[in-house]
């Protein structure tokens, strides 16, 4: 539903983006994370027809974003990073407009934009001006604006930057209720619990370049960051234990600080295999744990990477 | 939020009822009521701006009154009619100006990208701009006539029918001027500069033109400026037209600068708007 083949821009000498690829499937979410000036917004703005690419060439709904801009416009809504609602408009107004220029009739329009502000709770603030609306209501709105037209793409450039957490689960019950009724989404965000959460899959984006794509399950599983957490009670035991596991043939890590063992693994086995080793050892760890690599994780081991690279 | 109401309407529309967007027409209406909301939405608004041209005619007629008497001015004519069609056509000037800025305050809420991503044409918001600007223009100006009329012994020898007509080409010239202000804004991307830059060109082209005082009174360097400028041409013929005194030529070679003028400045301010971000 949305391919980008090689995209890249350029603003002048900067470089936004350089040779991005990624591809998302009919009714899925695409999570595009990456820090500052990664290149994320001018990505969506891209695909969403508002910027032309340098180089490279990308589709959305089957049609080019350059060529056949206004079709992709039909189909597309965009929800930006900041907020794009009339000021001196209503709520109500805001949305009316906005489905009056996509062809509804009067009262087609006022059905539409009474049915969003219901579903967005925002019904209490149908009829005053937007400039008295919260930072998270105007956020709300301007979701609401971009799916008036219920369209078949849907781009959210960091859509709960800013939301209290009622309102961020809120907004992710819209996205995972979208998604359920066939929606394609591309999404950016800075949480990675945000793109854990609702992505099918993930591309993170460093300096313009694609440094990691795939589901967030497999991008954890690829980085081998499982690991297994063994807290002994005293510091000498500790030392003992990391003696028993690298015996083993593990790679334990000493947290020193907290007289824990931090021990990379494949999978459930080894957990079995470390508390063999150290029952055999008669040493008796206070916790044990096995947990999943976070987004954080993979997302601080590629800082970490890029990082060296540029140092 | 979702869960507590009706459901709504979110995935997809099947196509047969998708919105495509709406014809041209449809959209400049629509976008030309939305820009001239506010206007007529805050009385203290549309209070200014009709004050606005009462204190043009009461301080002009004032300070310049003098004018009539020195030897340059054409004699037999009184300072209010000669005034008159001068301040007709600055007025339109400073409400054309007015489309700049808010075309410049759609490029920074953001409401224009939000359009820029939907099915609306570049050339609807330009055209509904420049529209709602004439709409405004055009009360503003039958509001001076009457003021004129009323309170400072306008008596113009050209009849109603002359004022009318010299009405209408004040609006004409406005709206070509209008698109000069869009094509500005557009291409200074909405920045603070456009008021100072609006401001600049607006006094240059009132002041430097046969608005006030007749061209040959002035020095020779703004007599350049003052003969190149399409206001002196359209103040000109409206004088011509309001003092009832043959107009010639004048009347349609100033519709012929504001052809040219609204051709080459709707193109540049297209362009300006589609390059916006790039
Ligand atoms: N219009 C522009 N002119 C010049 N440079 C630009 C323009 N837009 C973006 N850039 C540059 O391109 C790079 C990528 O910007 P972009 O806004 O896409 O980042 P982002 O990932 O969305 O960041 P953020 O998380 O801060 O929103 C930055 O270095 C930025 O300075
Ligand atoms: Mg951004």
């Amino acid at each position: 539903m949305i391919e980008a083949l090689d995209v890249g821009k350029r603003f002048g000498k900067v470089t936004a983006l350089d040779s991005v690829s990624l591809e998302v499937p009919r009714g899925s979410v695409l999570g595009l994370l990456g820090h500052n000036g990664a290149g994320k917004t001018t990505l969506v703005n891209i695909l969403a027809t508002m910027i032309t690419p340098s180089s490279g060439t990308a589709r959305v709904a089957g049609y080019d974003v350059v060529s056949d801009g206004s079709k992709v416009r039909q189909r597309i809504g965009l929800t930006g990073q900041f907020a794009s609602v009339d000021e001196d408009l209503t709520g109500m107004a805001n949305l009316v407009l906005i489905a009056r220029l996509l062809g509804a009739g009067r009262q087609q329009a006022r059905e539409r934009a009474d049915e969003l502000l219901a579903a967005f709770d925002l019904s209490d603030a149908a009829t005053r001006p937007v400039q008295g609306y919260s930072g998270g209501m105007r956020r709300r709105l301007d979701l609401a604006a971009s799916l008036v037209g219920q369209p078949e793409v849907v781009f959210l450039d960091e859509p709960t930057t800013g939301l209290d957490p009622v309102s961020r689960n809120a907004m992710w019950a819209v996205v995972q209720r979208l998604v359920g009724d066939g929606t394609t989404i591309l999404l950016t965000t800075q949480y990675l619990e945000e793109a854990d959460r609702l992505a099918d899959s993930i591309v993170v984006l460093s300096h313009g370049r694609v440094v990691a794509a795939g589901t967030s399950a497999a991008m954890k599983a690829g980085l081998g960051r499982r690991t297994v957490t063994a807290r002994l009670r005293t510091n000498l035991e500790a030392l003992d234990a990391r003696t028993v596991l690298e015996r083993g043939g593990l790679a334990p890590a000493l947290d020193e600080s907290r007289d824990s063992l931090i021990v990379p693994v494949q999978g459930f086995q080894d957990l079995s295999t470390i508390v063999r080793l150290l029952g055999e050892a008669r040493i008796e760890p206070a916790e044990v744990a096995l947990t999943e690599a976070t987004l954080d994780d993979v997302y601080l081991a590629l800082a970490a990477d890029e990082h060296k690279v540029s140092v | 939020m979702v869960d507590t109401v009706q459901p709504v309407r979110t995935g997809p529309a099947p196509s047969a009822t998708a919105w495509h967007g709406s014809g041209v027409g449809t959209q400049i209406v629509i976008l030309a009521g939305r820009a001239v909301r506010p206007v007529f939405l805050r009385p203290s608004r549309l209070v200014v701006s009709l004050i606005q041209p009462f204190v043009m005619l009461g301080l002009f007629s004032q300070v310049f009154r003098s004018m009539a008497d020195t030897p340059l001015f054409p004699p037999d004519v009184s300072y209010i009619n000669y005034l008159v069609p001068a301040i007709l056509f600055t007025t339109a000037t400073t409400v054309s100006a007015q489309a700049g800025v808010g075309m410049t305050s759609d490029m920074r809420n953001g409401v224009l990208a939000r359009f820029r991503s939907m099915p609306v044409r570049t050339f609807s918001v330009l055209t509904a701009r420049s529209i709602a600007d004439l709409a405004r223009g055009a009360l503003e100006l039958t509001v001076m006539i009457i003021m004129a009329l009323l309170i400072f012994g306008f008596d113009p020898p050209g009849g109603l029918l002359g004022t009318a007509v010299a009405m209408l080409l004040a609006l004409a010239v406005g709206w070509s001027l209008g698109w000069l202000f869009l094509a500005l804004a557009t291409w200074l991307r909405g920045s603070e500069n456009v008021q100072a830059c609006g401001i600049l060109i607006t006094m240059l082209l009132q002041f430097a033109s046969s608005a006030f005082v007749p061209v040959a009174s002035m020095p020779t360097y703004l007599r350049a400026v003052a003969t190149v400028n399409p206001l002196s041409y359209g103040i000109d013929a409206a004088r011509g037209l309001i003092l009832g005194r043959p107009v010639g030529t004048s009347v349609v070679g100033t519709l012929a600068i504001c052809l040219v003028l609204s051709a080459v400045c709707s193109v540049l301010a297209a362009r300006g708007l589609d390059r916006t971000g790039r």
